[in-house]
């Protein structure tokens, strides 16, 4: 029990909830979403701005095909490295470099076809496979530096992750900056476009529907990994305790190494789809912040990897819902992120909620 | 210079460290500061320095509120509540400090003010203010050459580690981070004591937000701490959770941005500058590290209830 | 004599359990009151309500004659009442002093550390301790624990002192010197409430008894007019039958050789120190001592869970030194972890998951990658069953269940053989701690017929009682050394006590 409080009206106490049902569940996640919006509603209002108009523009994402198509092109970066994610923090790994390993499978990517295009190494059908391997294990080894430290020297996994998430924008900086930049390119700071078959449009020629597939696939993979294979068990006894893993005989550290990996993976071929799907190029500041979007839509979907395809759509279209708000209210983009991360904070404070209720006992109910 | 870019550190450390020290993670710490840049931008073109700086404190102390709400009294996950509170600040900060809205709330703070206040990027900087005699001497001399923030630093430290160390509360917060349950048992109230060091440590993260800007690079841009907090989180690592250490490595990560400028100026272009960018962040880890296995050896260790919420029946 | 405590009609609810249902309970200046029940019984929760932790649900606090409200610790310290709780509320990283003097209200925020330096050291003088108060806490044995968590309540002028199971972790002198100071303390005028389980330390130590049972006070008494059979009956609540138990069998091969074994403790020190043993199969090898005399490192060390820092372990002539636990586990070796609810299973997980916790990863469930769970739920359906865990279903959660039923559902998976017929090998540390009666005999019956299927078995335990009742063999252990193995009809109490205590002045 966290806490009693004593008022003239009697115990204010809260009490751990003994059980609880899947509708009342998303019901309390709804009523925090509802909330949240309303937070964010006053905050709008309060600066005189149309708290109603800019829901309608938000909404209105979702319901108009075209930007709903981009608010899912949007969710598909966020959705692979929410599904990385996943993986860490079932393991207990608190992986925060999502966004690093984003950038890293975007480098990747974009090596595959710098070096396609300069020394034609390889065949045409065979890049967009030697991206997505090439990404996942660029993304897979940057977060198994921070994997390996913790498996090996103990140091906690936080502010390891987070630092290379400001070394890998800088590798992307240094890149396009120097001997990556196009020639053709006027001195700006970009990476060549890339050519057809280097991009995202399998499906319909779309890369909205490509990367959903790739959704798809990627939330099938987790699933498998974590109810149906020995090392998606091993990674989940490790994250309830490591002590009881090794206790089971479980390798703990080769566990947290091939989790960390796992998670960094999905993560790079993260950063494939933005370079592949969204921009078509590599440029500093690819991402928007997707990998920490991921962050919150892995909390926020109980690392489930079906229910983070759906939060990341929903958050994706929050992105896309930022620019819309500036071109047509002059609201700036930095909204959408502020609305995100009080939707994030409502509805943590809806798992508490969830899990205690609040019961009010009045004087001389008790002591008599 | 040195001093100049350590005094961002060594504020946001310092709360930090009374933070950590009750078994509290502030990982909304780089929020907070670049809410704390954000309003001591604001409040300084509206009313000057003063208010700027108290205001700044203020929004730390109420973001802190948020997480020592969230993650001591509901039991959330310090780790995510933290980083929910980051990203609250970041998006925040930049909604605010944006020249559209920017412009509506300096209006609605000072109607009186001129037109061309309203849509600058900048504010004016803190002044130096030299310590008579001392400023004179040679090469100690620029420490006292320094902004009024830099000297409350001075003092904060010092006393900071007296307070943790040799005073009654001082040891009740201790004993909370490491036994919550001892602590209770003995009668202290760890929620609040718990609580207030979270808003000690927001407070200071404001003002080192507001020293940030003022003090440093009084140049608005969205996200300007670029993760000066986790800096400064893994500074109270490195420092061992000792106020006084906190110095020595505030200003060593001073140091280091400093080269990393110099090296640019003196012409060394074969390094990219990007590369020499990444200095801070290499050796942020590379102190854990050393601090991690340097913790095995001796039993100098994280407080033993750090992130661990405190419940008393369950 | 002047009342200092009377509790009149207590009761507490906890989810599920009636922790004390209408408890009256009184404690006299200058007398060692004993609170005597088994574990579960509800003595530490009435005790917490005097403390302040809990809240009574009903039911009124009388301290000297005044009714009071206790809201917190805070209030119980203020009206002089102090506890010593199981599990020592120290911070094991600050000083002696600084844990004496946490949660001190004196004038000024500065703390005058030598001052209380001199203060503390004559405090622990009067009652014969010798104690460094600059010492950290995390230096000192558990016998000085338990001095500064007494030395915490006597700085604050206590007079009401609450022990809970305060011998549990002390050696044969160090209770007899803690009795001395809590006569000592009764004899100055205080009150001392003494929980315990163990019937020697009751007619030893206390004027008066109170037993509880389920919740309830069965009875309060004098001790001179009790014994210990009539407390055991009130305790229990029906006839004890000590008796030994016969085995068929006789012991056969060696399966476990340990040769002059060390071991790393984690303070870095060896707790283990040149330990030399041999298990048989269809023979039990009981393991007496106070608790933390090494034998948790010893069992960690046979079930891969500690690297040995000298030594050898031959498992059935294999050299095993120094091998993992998955290496130990596959050379059929089970082990019962003490606190079986911690080390032992993964609350959150489902039954299921917790049986096969070692198994999954073995044909036929599961193959080079993927799991087989229709296999593990057939499987899992039919150890419940077998073991006799109460619960809905193999998907509940491994925290719903109660404790009894943790340890069976640790035992299932242990013992049932899951991995590849019966253990070899069968370490089972303190397997029986906090159970109650039956759930205790279940533990033994279990022991006794895997030691007739022919295990080699290992049982530590601090209760010579089931000791002496189970083992073929009782090896004595105390500061990491074996002090002598006694066959099981030489063995007694006596005997196996003055190993230990022989050792004790050999150390000390």
């Amino acid at each position: 029990m966290p806490f009693t409080l004593e008022t003239r009206l009697g115990r204010i106490r809260v009490e751990r909830r003994v059980g609880y049902g899947r509708l009342y569940s998303i019901s309390m996640t709804l009523l925090s979403l509802a909330i949240a919006l309303l937070v964010a509603g006053l905050i709008l209002a309060s600066l005189g701005l149309d708290p109603v108009a800019a829901f309608q523009v938000i909404f209105g994402v979702f319901m108009k095909p075209s930007l709903l198509l981009e608010s899912i092109k949007q969710s598909i970066p966020i959705c692979l490295a929410a599904l990385g994610l996943s993986i860490a923090f079932k393991m207990n790994f608190w992986n925060i470099g999502a966004e690093g390993q984003l950038y890293m499978g975007m480098i990747a990517s974009t090596g595959i076809v710098l070096l396609h295009s300069y020394y034609g190494l390889f065949n045409e059908w065979a890049i967009m496979p030697l991206m997505l391997l090439a990404s996942f294990l660029l993304g897979g080894a940057w977060c198994l530096i921070a994997g390996a430290l913790k498996a090996r020297l103990g140091v906690n996994e936080i502010l390891p992750t987070l630092m290379l998430n400001y070394v890998a924008m800088l590798v992307v900086e240094f890149l396009v900056h120097g001997p990556w930049r196009d020639p053709k390119g006027y001195g700006f700071p970009l990476s060549i476009p890339f050519p057809d078959y280097a991009k995202l449009n399998f499906v319909f020629g779309e890369p909205a529907y490509t990367g959903l597939l790739l959704s798809v696939l990627g939330a099938a993979a987790v699933f498998l990994l974590l109810e149906y294979t020995k090392p998606g068990f091993e990674i989940k006894v490790v994250g309830q305790s490591p002590a009881v893993a090794r206790y089971a005989g479980i390798r703990v550290r080769r566990t947290i190494l091939l989790g960390s990996f796992l998670s960094g993976g999905l993560a790079g071929i993260g950063g494939l789809s933005i370079v592949s799907g969204i921009i078509g190029r590599l440029r500093p500041g690819a991402s928007p912040g997707y990998g920490y979007t991921a962050i919150m839509v892995a909390a926020l979907a109980g690392l489930n990897p079906w229910v983070v395809i759906v939060a990341s759509i929903f958050f994706g279209g929050l992105l896309t819902a930022g620019g819309a708000l500036q071109m047509s209210m002059g609201i700036p983009r930095a909204a959408a992120q502020m609305i995100q991360a009080i939707i994030f904070l409502m509805i943590l404070v809806g798992e508490f909620i969830k899990r205690y209720k609040i019961v009010l006992e009045k004087p001389g109910v008790s002591g008599s | 210079m040195t001093v100049q870019v350590g005094t961002v550190y060594l504020l946001a450390s310092l709360g930090e460290i009374y933070a950590e020290r009750s078994g509290i993670l502030n990982l909304g710490l780089e929020g907070i500061m670049v809410m704390g840049a954000a309003i001591s931008f604001i409040f300084t073109l509206a009313y000057g320095h003063l208010a700027a700086i108290l205001a700044s404190i203020i929004v730390g102390i109420l973001m802190s509120l948020i997480l020592a709400v969230m993650a001591i009294y509901m039991r959330l996950n310090q780790t995510v509540t933290g980083l929910a509170l980051t990203m609250f600040g970041l998006g925040l900060s930049g909604f605010l400090a944006s020249p559209e809205i920017r412009r509506i709330i300096l209006l609605a703070l000072n109607p009186s003010l001129p037109e061309r206040l309203l849509a600058i990027q900048e504010a004016p900087k803190l002044p130096e203010i030299p310590v008579p005699g001392l400023s004179e001497i040679p090469v100690i001399g620029c420490f006292f050459r320094q902004n009024v923030l830099v000297y409350i630093s001075y003092m904060a430290a010092p006393l900071m580690w007296f307070i943790l160390f040799k005073t009654k509360p001082g040891l009740s917060l201790r004993s909370v981070g490491e036994n919550p349950a001892a602590a209770d048992a003995m009668g202290i109230n760890v929620f609040k004591l718990r609580c207030a060091a979270t808003m000690i440590s927001g407070g200071f993260a404001g003002l080192a937000g507001a020293y940030l800007f003022l003090g440093f690079q009084p140049f608005w841009q969205e996200g300007l701490t670029a993760g000066k907090g986790f800096i400064a989180l893994s500074l109270v690592i490195l420092s061992t959770w000792n106020p006084l250490k906190a110095i020595l490595g505030a200003y060593l990560f001073g140091g280091v941005e400093v080269i990393q400028y110099r090296l640019q100026l003196f012409g060394l272009g074969a390094l990219s500058p990007y590369l020499l960018a990444m200095l801070p962040y290499l050796i942020a880890i590379a102190a854990l590290i050393a601090v991690s296995i340097e913790s095995v050896r001796k039993r100098i260790g994280v407080p033993a209830s750090l992130g661990i919420p405190y419940s008393r029946e369950e | 004599m002047e009342t200092l405590v009377e509790l009149r009609g207590i009761v507490k609810k906890f989810p599920g359990v009636l922790a004390n249902d209408r408890v009256d309970f009184e404690l006299r200046r200058g007398e060692v009151h004993a609170l005597l029940g088994e574990n579960g019984a509800g003595k530490t929760t009435l005790m917490n309500i005097l403390y302040g932790l809990y809240r009574p649900d009903e039911g009124e606090i009388y301290i000297r004659g005044r009714r009071v409200e206790l809201r917190s610790p805070r209030d119980a310290i203020s009206l002089g009442i102090g506890m010593v709780h199981q599990n020592f509320k120290l911070v094991e990283s600050h000083t002696v002093l600084e844990n004496i003097i946490l949660g001190l209200r004196e004038n000024g925020l500065r703390i005058d550390f030598e001052s209380h330096r001199r203060r503390i050291t004559e405090l622990a003088e009067r009652y014969g301790w010798r104690i460094d108060p600059m010492a950290r806490i995390w230096q000192l044995s558990a016998g000085e624990k338990q001095q500064v968590e007494l030395l915490k309540i006597l700085y604050r002028g206590a007079e009401i002192l609450i022990l809970d199971e305060p011998t549990s972790v002390l050696t044969v002198q160090e209770t007899r010197r803690l009795f001395e100071a809590l006569r000592r303390m009764a004899a100055e005028g205080k009150g001392v409430i003494f929980i315990t389980h163990k019937l020697n330390e009751v007619m030893e130590v206390s004027d008066r008894v109170t037993v509880m049972r389920k919740g309830k006070v069965i009875i309060t008494k004098d001790t001179r007019e009790t014994t210990k059979m009539e407390l055991a009956n009130y305790m229990i609540g029906r006839q004890v039958i000590f008796g030994r138990r016969e085995a068929s069998s006789k012991p056969g091969a060696v399966v476990l050789k340990i040769l002059d074994l060390k071991v790393l403790g984690d303070r870095g020190y060896p707790a283990v120190n040149g330990v030399s043993l041999e298990v048989r199969s269809g023979e039990i090898l009981g393991v007496a001592g106070v608790s933390g005399n090494g034998q948790v490192e010893l069992a960690e060390a046979i079930a891969g869970l500690r690297k040995p820092m000298a030594g050898r372990i031959l498992l059935n002539g294999v050299d095993a030194t120094g091998m993992d636990a998955g290496k130990m586990i596959e050379l059929g070796v089970a082990y019962i972890p003490p606190e079986g609810n911690k080390l032992g299973i993964v609350p959150e997980f489902r039954i299921v998951d917790n049986l096969f916790l070692k198994a999954y990863r073995y044909p036929p469930y599961s193959n080079k990658i993927l799991l087989n769970w229709r296999r593990m739920l057939g499987k899992a359906r039919e150890l419940i069953e077998e073991f006799g865990v109460v619960t809905p279903s193999v998907f509940s959660k491994a925290k719903s269940l109660s404790g009894g039923n943790i340890q069976r559902l640790i035992l299932a998976r242990e013992l049932s053989g899951i991995v590849g017929g019966a253990p070899r090998l069968i370490v089972a540390a303190y397997p029986t701690k906090g159970l109650d009666v039956g759930a205790t005999e279940f533990v033994h019956d279990l022991l006794m017929r895997y030691k007739e299927m022919g295990s080699g078995i290992i049982f530590i335990s601090e209760d010579l009682e089931e000791l002496l009742l189970l083992s073929d063999r009782i090896a004595v252990m105390s500061g990491g050394r074996i002090r002598g193995v006694l066959a099981r009809e030489e063995a007694d109490a006596e005997k196996i006590g003055l190993l230990m205590s022989e050792a004790a002045i050999q150390a000390g």
